[in-house]
């Protein structure tokens, strides 16, 4: 019984797999969950470029001292990047916040309620991301 | 899946058809529950990086001389190279997932798993001798 439900499981996760990359911009019959899917993708591959980005800009570090202090007071500390990273910030909040509920949804810890949980998470987030707003903005030229 | 290959009332189904989408996650570290552990420890060691980096720096970030004692640190050298190797790994294992969504023949799907996979040594690589010179700076 357990074996033929998770055929069928596969199966319907199989079909949707076959709408392929069309299919995150197909807005028929989607539901909360498929949007906060799409944003999971878009804030993920975006977190990653980062991710990559940031690994080349530290290589600053290994070239001496005056290089990287510059880069911070002419780069990082400006305005224009602060908000760049208040951006970082809210790519980061949403996919791991989004990532916790896929979690406790897909373990079944909450299968009840999930749009209860969608919405706590999200005023939550908006809280996150207001707070490190501000916090960063306060930076700005403050070397 | 080697349980139900073995039972004679299975076999009746087309079996290819069945395994297929199961056999590209055969290899160990790859698959949802990965995915989700690796997420949930990324979780933790970003929320530190950021509370380290951004939040708690006077000045907003660290300079060079912030950022080697930072790193020198006995608790955070640790921490900050499992970052590098989790999130590394849970950043590419999600490329891959994107990628897959383009539906790839089995072969494709094969070599982009062994390339993310070259990407993901080439990074630590990098990442570890990054560290590396950075301890040594002390």
């Amino acid at each position: 019984m357990t074996e033929r439900v998770a055929g069928a499981d596969r199966r319907v996760e199989r079909q949707g797999r076959r709408r392929g990359v069309m299919g995150w911009v197909d807005v028929r019959g989607r539901r909360l969950g498929g949007w906060a899917f799409i944003l999971n993708r878009l804030t993920g591959l975006g977190v990653l470029f980062y991710l990559y980005l940031h690994l080349i800009v530290l290589s600053q570090l290994a070239v001496g001292p005056s290089a990287w202090d510059s880069l911070l007071r002419n780069w990082f500390l400006n305005p224009v990047f602060l908000l760049l990273d208040v951006v970082l910030l809210a790519g980061l909040v949403i996919h791991g916040l989004n990532g916790v509920r896929l979690a406790l949804v897909g373990f079944g810890i909450v299968i009840d309620r999930q749009k209860a949980l969608l919405l706590a998470f999200g005023v939550l987030g908006a809280i996150l991301i207001v707070i490190g707003a501000l916090r960063f903005i306060s930076d700005a030229g403050a070397k | 899946m080697a349980l139900q290959t073995e039972d004679p009332g299975m076999s009746r189904q087309a079996p290819v058809e069945r395994w297929a989408p199961e056999e590209r996650d055969t290899l160990p570290g790859v698959g949802w529950g990965w995915q989700a552990l690796t997420g949930i420890a990324v979780l933790f060691l970003v929320t530190l990086h950021m509370i380290a980096n951004h939040f708690v720096v006077t000045g907003g970030l660290r300079d060079y001389q912030q950022v080697i004692d930072y790193i020198t640190n006995p608790i955070i050298l640790p921490l900050e190279t499992l970052f590098l190797i989790v999130v590394s790994w849970h950043g590419l294992l999600g490329l891959r997932a994107v990628i897959f969504d383009f539906g790839l023949s089995t072969r494709a799907e094969r070599a982009v798993t062994r390339v993310l996979l070259v990407v993901w040594v080439a990074t630590m690589v990098y990442g570890v001798a990054l560290l590396a010179i950075l301890v040594t700076r002390r």
